[in-house]
């Protein structure tokens, strides 16, 4: 177990830049998932810890050693990679033992080894099959076996859910959280996900273009994101975001209407975005309106009914109640409280407070 | 209506199906499993291309099974064999292997490697001839003579003509050998090799328990062709020793070379047919073998 820092890192592949500084600090026993949208920089960041991409400059260090220098396998880390990585022409047995190769244990302490990790994910009885008489989420667990074995100071998962089904990788989800509170060592997550960084992360990093957004617990990234990239990428459906000024009197949104707002514009008015995440917004009575529109689909979901509103020209996802949906093309009144909602400049996407 | 359209769905398309097999089965009736049957019949028959074929029994195995040429002539085919085959799989690989990390003009060195596999085998034959040539006129010879080292005799000794022979033919069908062997490179994930790197395994443990592993199929699959083709060696042979075919002292000779001459300088069909079926079951067997041997356990 270890703590993982990331000084300043920048990765260039020629001349184009990829990675342009990043700073973060992971604790020891810290559960991290970077999430982001593709090549936001998230896989690169994490093989440059594992050791298979060089620094272009910066430091990276592992249990307060700098390992900037040395090889993958001096780091004492384990990755598990989204096509699992297990050889398919050996037995999950031998597939596990890889990871040991090198250890200096003897046969029957490795073999043991072996069993211990497989009883922990429940693949004792599959030792002796290939990977070929495997399920997917079996697969995964042969990966994440070869990683165990080693007992390394981090762990870090590149994307490893992704092959997977819609109701396997919520399961193999659950297993990940509970294997991390098991074991306890610090783990490294990458996805593009956000459900996955939601549910399984002490703390998310969310990325995009090669910098890190915010760094946050998923409660903070969800309900103070510091800007709208981070406010649309965290949270489905996705925040609304209405257009609008502030101006002396307060908040004017683009159809005219008011909202009331602690903060006013000084002088000149400043355009900015409105945000309100779809389950903030509720249907109220007429006379406390803070939108009105015309419902254009309702998508039931059972415990809520998501009502999909055209507002003067923007379509706005509000939600209802889960048993008396609102019909389509009827007209609606919707509001939220003012501790919901988020303001952000419009020019800079910065959170505004 | 007429008879075709009486028929049900599934009968229309065995009608088809047969339609378009009726051409190739025709083919290979008549140009392979005919002449096939025809030379095992043969086998057991005296016949000189002009007069009349006469049975004889198995006189001409007997024959054979007593000619000391043929038996020489099998030890050369398997020398061919023996040495072409796992030294062409051996460069092919070394060569594939480090060609897939080229990055610097790839597709070029490819090319140049694969051109061989494109040329004649008898222009090559002339030119590799030519190289062998004693001075003032082959390549090799003058070159060791710039050295002050002595006369190599390639093709007129009778130790040094068969690997002299076999040379060119290993070189002519590199390329071909190489171009899959990448394929079987390019076909292993990387991510197999990260794996592995993380978990620091030596590269003599990643060479012999992944990338061999799973490039056994690629493996076997060039092992067959390339015994095949070893075993079938002719023109580079015959090109290479034309004033004296499988000379010296029939030390290059083989098998092919044998059934040519019974068969077209001595006339002598019925027996050029035995030493035919002789290679069929050679190669029949070799490929079987190895096959077995390969396959996946």
């Amino acid at each position: 177990m270890a703590s993982l820092t990331l000084k300043s890192l920048v990765k260039r592949y020629g001349k184009t830049e990829v990675l342009h500084g990043i700073d973060l600090e992971v604790a020891d026993g810290e559960f991290v998932v970077f999430v982001g949208p593709s090549g936001c920089g998230k896989s690169t960041t994490l093989r440059m810890i594992a050791g298979l991409e060089d620094i272009s400059s910066g430091e990276i260090s592992i249990a307060d050693k700098v390992v900037n220098n040395l090889e993958p396998k001096q780091r004492n880390i384990a990755m598990v990679f989204q096509n699992y990585a297990i050889y398919p022409h050996m037995s999950v047995r031998k597939n596990i033992g890889f990871g040991l190769r090198t250890a200096k244990l003897s046969r029957t302490e490795k073999s043991e080894r072996i069993v211990e990790v497989a009883t922990l994910l429940g693949m004792e009885e599959y030792l002796d099959r290939k990977p070929s008489a495997l399920s997917g989420g079996q697969r995964q667990r042969v990966a994440i076996g070869r990683a165990l074995v080693r007992d390394p100071a981090v762990f870090l998962f590149d994307e490893p859910l992704s092959n997977l089904d819609a109701q396997l990788r919520t399961q193999m989800r659950l297993e990940i959280k509970k294997l991390h509170q098991r074991v306890g060592t610090t783990i490294v997550f990458v996805t593009h996900d956000q459900v996955e960084a939601m549910t399984m992360a002490d703390r998310i990093v969310i990325m995009k273009d090669g910098y890190i957004q915010q760094v946050g617990t998923p409660a903070e990234a969800y309900h103070n994101p510091v800007n709208t990239f981070v406010a649309q990428f965290i949270g489905a459906p996705s925040m609304n975001m209405l257009p609008g000024v502030l101006d002396d009197q307060g908040l004017r949104l683009w159809n005219g209407s008011r909202v009331s707002w602690n903060l006013a514009s000084s002088g000149q008015s400043h355009d900015v975005i409105l945000g309100v995440r779809p389950e903030d917004l509720t249907p109220v009575p007429p006379g406390e309106a803070m939108l009105e529109g015309i419902i254009s689909v309702v998508e039931p979901l059972g415990s809520e009914t998501l009502l999909y509103v055209d507002i003067d020209g923007i379509e706005v996802i509000a939600s209802g109640p889960g048993r008396q949906a609102p019909e389509p093309g009827s007209r609606i009144s919707l509001g939220a409280t003012s501790d919901t909602l988020h303001l952000f400049d419009k020019e800079s996407g910065v959170a505004l407070k | 209506m007429s008879f075709y359209d009486r028929l049900s769905v599934r009968q229309k398309q065995t009608v088809w199906a047969w339609g378009f097999l009726a051409i190739p089965i025709v083919f290979y009736v008549v140009v392979r499993f005919y002449p096939t049957a025809n030379a095992i019949v043969l086998s057991f028959q005296e016949w000189n291309l002009l007069g009349a074929r006469t049975w004889a029994g198995i006189d001409n195995y007997v024959t054979l099974f007593h000619d000391p040429v043929f038996w020489k002539v099998f030890r050369n085919t398997f020398v061919y064999l023996l040495i072409g085959t796992p030294v062409s799989l051996i460069l092919s690989f070394v060569i594939a292997y480090h060609l897939d990390k080229v990055r610097f003009l790839h597709g070029t060195i490819r090319a140049l490697y694969f051109l061989p596999f494109m040329t004649s085998a008898v222009a090559m034959a002339w030119v590799w001839r030519w190289f062998y040539q004693p001075v003032p006129i082959g390549l090799f010879n003058n070159f060791l003579a710039s050295f002050g080292i002595a006369q190599i005799e390639f093709l007129n000794s009778t130790t040094n003509a068969l690997p002299a022979v076999l040379a060119p033919a290993i070189w002519a069908g590199l390329g071909f050998q190489i171009i899959i062997f990448m394929a079987g490179l390019r076909a292993i994930p990387k991510t197999y090799y990260e794996a592995a790197h993380i978990d620091g395994v030596s590269g003599w443990t990643i060479m012999s328990e992944i990338t061999l592993p799973l490039l056994k199929p690629t493996i076997v699959f060039l092992v067959v062709f390339s015994s095949i083709g070893f075993l079938r060696i002719f023109d580079h042979v015959f090109n290479m020793t034309t004033n004296n075919p499988g000379g010296p002292l029939n030390s290059t000779k083989p098998l092919v070379l044998m059934i040519y001459d019974t068969a077209f300088n001595s006339f002598d069909m019925g027996y050029a047919a035995a030493q035919t079926v002789v290679l069929f079951v050679i190669l029949l067997i070799v490929s079987l073998l190895q096959l077995r041997l390969l396959r996946d356990r």
